[in-house]
């Protein structure tokens, strides 16, 4: 058992050196805690040692001692320093509260979100997105936030268009945002240059975007094409509220409860027509690279091998950044309607916090004008007079962005909660299916998708 | 006397046998490695050449920082430490508690203990995803979250697979030797200490370095037990690189490698114990 | 079979006292969650209030269930398949790598290297290299002359995409056949030998046979886990396409993750344990007509 023992002392060996190349934080007496934080882009550990009762795990309660809060979120990386940013700055006007900022990258995030929840052990303000807000809320997870905002004296005229709503839920105001996008049109002005076409202006309608997308696709020497028109989002359902939308549709009654009669109206199947006809019949748009990947994984724009890309803003700094690419954002295209979708998040007051007057303290300043300065370096600020302070409102590229708020409509989760559960799989199954099917039945797919959309939600209903 | 089946001449191919041995195992090698391979090529791009096409073999300018901008991003040496302790605490759970267990099940006789072989199997029958409430929640109640304890205390109980492992490894053994030492008075766990673990090197080795990359690569677990930022260990710490859309993927394949090296290590030279370690001795009375 | 005597007595409560501590443990840490979920499959839970009891309402759900069936048959698809193919890969590069050649163990390290690999980058660097149009492998293919499915992008090809994707996993077991093989007494190979034997025979009569615990180990641990295969379809294929590669763990986490049904998921993860443990057990008690231990003690 030699080398087990050798491996052994190798391991105490290392945990010893590791150990002690960390800066050595006081022994912690019985009435000292501390709270560490991490910053993003550095391998600093900060540590705070407040005077607390110490509880094991969660917020230690104190009379005297500052109060820390926990904030969940699911950002994580480089969408790190932003909060962090905030967080310093609020503590510093603030010294009787520590927020300790508790990340989750993407998709685990509810995974661990829930589990917490069902524990009664949340933090005490949580991000959740926008097609969550009506499941968390409706079940009781997050504290109605009117009373504290006319206690705080909040003036909701603060926000740019339509911010304000998809964090509310029957009428009351339960998340204010965080961050936020709608769609547009980026364009790559390397190829609209080379092939002599003029740049995409407001009010052009979805003949224009077909007949742009035309001529600037190319093809090779065996007849594939080199430059794409257009790069689409192949299966992803929350983009497609916008096709939708603009054809003049919907995907669900006002009342919430049927999706036949509206899943499968012509102006919907109008609408998957156009798009899939983008990929099969006319071929101006790359095939989907991966039907798994969020928005069909599709890199052609990013290579530059495509004239256009309808999407939201969040790849917009990789953009900006990439060589491959002379960057230009147009307005959406109109069809029978000029319609835009918002995609969103936003951060609310846990119910089972112990410090809902510090937690709305802090979400009033993370979700106004004080973290709206910060924001605006990263992402489109949410608050009206920071953008336009900015520039933002004026500027070529982001008050495109601006501007689109101007057109939104509503999303289909917000007219039921079941929404995630029975149409998503089902308009998810639809749009694979044409795209996938070159030859596809539209309007068949579509009244089999509001078919199985239906019968999920009957069931459902009738619990 | 036996000799280890390794250096057992007959079975050491020799002259063409050899020159075609070490030529499928290269072939196999490479195709092993090629996923690897572009793991390495991922992370010396900038981003957006790891999608071009025709793809990029190997860039033109490597960025080597790729890896050192990487690992300093967060506090990786932190949970390395963290993972570290995670890790030894398991091996030591894992190797105390599973080789009792194990020589129970192995070689005592008594009424029950087919039923609770299947119990013991059936523990790794429930996904993760559903036990992993409850547990949060009796983990919660003992006051044990956003620490190490959830994580390492339950090794000390034993864990179903390597338990069954040890099981297999230790009926091996022929039983002349455990009924020499009980016939000269020897109780179970002398038994276990003095006879049993010895002949067991390679299982046990096997137990050690599976444990340990299971603690390395565990995920779910960490994920819901640790909240505070210090105390995530390097899966976690892997995990932050896919936030937001712009997932910077060179940052997470140069990430991703460096964080698989101390397994890799570790197994390179444990080999020598556990492959090429003595067999079994004299099966002849 | 009693304990009669005062030696089985006294060696039954051996037993008893050697696994105490992993019974212990069942009962803290296991028997509760498990419990917990068993009757969560018995109710309606959000997560975020407590769970409702809804009696056999699940369970009737389930059968209704068409996306039920289809994660049913994607599981039972792959693990058919992956199984007996992880078993095989792993003895056949433990057979490669067992000789004591030069340079052999970089051989063994290599192989082992992608088994290691957790999480999602591995992979990520699976999905880029089956691209249909960029990915290595088509190009390779195209190399050859042969155009290339689009894998995990067809209905058809995605879950054969994930099986192939496992062949990289081989590492895993042959590190566990590897400790098995070196439990066969060399001598017997040059008795064989003497004896006129050759190669394939005495890999049929010795390695085989002697190898048996291990590949009863392999196999048993191969179905449970594979029947419990969530990261790579989590990460690769989200179910998709077409719920081809829906497997039921992820179903699982999605009814109780994304949906707030995890009452519903409980159930199913219950379900999943019933068909899990009837094949386990079947193959446990096959053991007595093919395991083979050399210390056995007839029970």
């Amino acid at each position: 058992m030699k080398t087990a023992y050798r491996l052994f002392s190798v391991f105490l060996l290392a945990v010893l050196l590791l150990t002690a190349c960390q800066t050595p934080t006081p022994i912690v007496q019985t009435i000292q805690v501390e709270v560490t934080k991490i910053v993003a882009g550095t391998p600093e550990v900060q540590t705070v040692v407040i005077t607390a009762t110490p509880a094991p795990t969660l917020a230690p309660t104190t009379a005297t001692g500052p109060v820390v809060i926990r904030a969940g979120t699911g950002d994580s990386g480089e969408g790190l320093a932003p909060h962090q940013t905030i967080i310093q700055n609020f503590e510093a006007k603030n010294p009787d509260i520590i927020v300790q900022l508790e990340p989750v990258a993407g998709s685990d995030y509810y995974a661990r979100l829930l589990t917490q929840l069902a524990a009664k052990a949340a933090p005490d303000i949580m991000q959740i997105g926008d097609d969550a807000v009506p499941n968390f809320v409706s079940k009781g997870a997050f504290v109605p936030l009117d009373d504290f905002m006319k206690q705080a004296n909040f003036d909701p005229s603060i926000y740019l268009p339509g911010l304000l709503d998809p964090g509310k839920y029957q009428g009351k105001q339960y998340e204010l945002p965080k961050d936020y996008s709608p769609m547009a049109v980026y364009y790559n002005k390397k190829i609209f240059d080379a092939a002599k076409v003029p740049y995409p202006q407001e009010g052009w309608t979805w003949d224009d975007l077909l007949a742009t997308a035309q001529k600037l696709t190319k093809k090779g020497a065996d007849g594939k094409p080199e430059i794409w028109g257009l790069q689409l989002t192949a299966n992803w359902t929350s983009g497609f509220e916008y096709y939708v939308a603009a054809a003049g549709g919907t995907l669900i009654s006002a009342d919430g409860k049927s999706y036949v009669g509206h899943m499968d109206s012509p102006e919907v199947i109008h609408a998957v027509q156009f798009f899939t006809d983008m990929y099969n019949k006319y071929q101006v748009t790359p095939p989907p690279a991966n039907l798994n990947q969020w928005a069909g994984g599709n890199q052609e724009f990013a290579n530059g091998k495509a004239a256009m890309f309808i999407f939201g803003r969040w790849p917009q700094a990789g953009y900006l950044k990439n060589p491959n690419i002379d960057l230009g954002v147009a307005p959406l295209p109109k069809d029978k309607v000029r319609a835009n979708v918002l995609f969103w998040s936003g951060f609310g007051i846990s119910t089972t916090t112990k410090y809902p007057e510090q937690t709305f303290r802090f979400l009033n300043y993370y979700a106004g004008e004080p973290g709206a300065q910060v924001w605006k370096d990263w992402a489109l600020p949410a608050v009206k007079s920071v953008a336009d302070a900015s520039g933002k409102t004026k500027d070529p590229i982001d008050g495109v962005w601006i501007n689109e708020l101007n057109y939104l409509t509503p999303r289909a989760y917000t007219f039921t909660p079941y929404w995630g559960e029975t149409a998503d799989p089902a308009l998810n199954k639809a749009l694979q299916t044409v795209l996938l099917t070159p030859n596809a039945d539209v309007a068949a797919t579509m009244k089999t998708a509001a078919q199985e959309a239906q019968t999920a939600l009957d069931k459902l209903l009738n619990k | 006397m036996s000799q280890p089946i390794f250096e057992t001449p007959i079975l050491q191919p020799r002259g063409l046998h050899k020159a075609l041995h070490y030529l499928l195992v290269s072939l196999a090698a490479l195709l092993f490695m090629a996923p690897v391979y572009w793991m390495i090529s991922s992370a010396l791009k900038p981003n957006y050449e790891i999608f071009a096409n025709p793809p990029v073999w190997w860039p033109a300018h490597p960025r080597w920082a790729n890896f050192t901008e990487a690992l300093t991003y967060l506090p990786f040496g932190r949970f390395a430490v963290n993972t570290l302790i995670i890790a030894l605490g398991s091996i030591i759970g894992h190797l105390l508690s599973c080789s009792i267990v194990a020589y129970g099940f192995a070689r005592l006789r008594a009424p029950g203990k087919g039923f609770f072989f299947v119990l013991l199997l059936s523990t790794l029958m429930l996904p993760y995803p559903v036990t992993m409430v409850p547990l949060f929640i009796i983990f919660s109640k003992l006051g044990w979250i956003n620490s190490f304890l959830p994580l390492i205390v339950p090794t000390f109980f034993g864990n179903a697979f390597y338990i069954f492992l040890l099981r297999q490894s230790f009926k091996q053994i022929p039983l002349e030797f455990e009924d020499a030492a009980r016939m000269d008075g020897a109780t179970t766990l002398q038994v276990l200490w003095h006879v049993i673990l010895p002949l067991s090197r390679p299982a046990l080795i096997t137990v050690m370095i599976f444990t340990f990359q299971a603690a390395w690569n565990d995920f779910l677990a960490p994920l819901i037990f640790l909240h505070d930022q210090s105390k995530y260990t390097l899966m976690l710490g892997l995990s932050f690189f896919r936030g937001g859309y712009d997932i910077n993927w060179a940052y997470l394949m140069a990430s991703s490698l460096v964080v698989t090296l101390p397994v890799i290590i570790i197994f390179f030279f444990s080999q020598r114990e556990f492959i090429e370690g003595v067999g079994y001795t004299g099966t002849k009375a | 079979m009693r304990a009669t005597t005062p030696y089985r007595r006294r060696e039954a409560i051996a037993f008893y006292l050697t696994i105490a501590p992993w019974l212990a443990g069942f009962i803290l840490f296991m028997a509760g969650p498990m419990l917990l979920s068993l009757y969560a499959s018995f109710t309606s839970w959000d997560l975020i209030n407590a769970p409702i009891f809804n009696g056999l309402g699940n369970y009737r759900d389930m059968v209704e269930d068409a996306r039920f069936w289809q994660s049913l048959k994607v599981t039972c698809i792959y693990t058919a398949a992956y199984v007996p193919l992880d078993l095989a890969g792993g003895l056949m590069l433990a057979l490669l790598v067992r000789p004591r050649l030069r340079g052999i163990s970089a051989y063994r390290t290599i192989f082992y290297l992608p088994a290691v690999f957790s999480g999602v980058a591995f992979v990520v660097v699976w999905v880029w290299l089956l691209d249909p149009r960029g990915g290595l492998l088509n190009l390779a293919l195209a190399q050859l002359g042969v155009q290339g499915p689009n894998w995990l992008m067809d209905p058809k090809w995605a879950l054969p995409s994930l099986v192939l994707m496992s062949f990289w996993g081989w590492g895993r077991s042959m590190v566990i056949f590897l400790g098995g093989l070196q439990t066969i007494p060399g001598e017997l190979y040059e008795a064989a030998a003497m004896d006129g034997a050759g190669g394939w025979q005495s890999f049929w009569r010795i390695t085989l046979p002697l190898l048996s615990p291990t590949i009863f180990f392999n196999l048993v641990l191969s179905i449970i886990s594979t029947f419990q295969t969530f990261t790579n379809a989590f990460v690769a294929t989200d179910g998709g396409p077409l719920d081809a590669t829906l497997f039921l763990v992820l179903y699982i986490y999605r009814q109780g993750f994304q949906f707030l049904n995890m009452g519903y998921a409980s159930a199913l993860a219950w379900v999943l344990l019933a068909v899990i443990l009837v094949l386990t057990l079947l193959v446990v008690r096959s053991q007595r007509f093919w395991v083979f231990y050399l210390g056995d003690r007839p029970e």
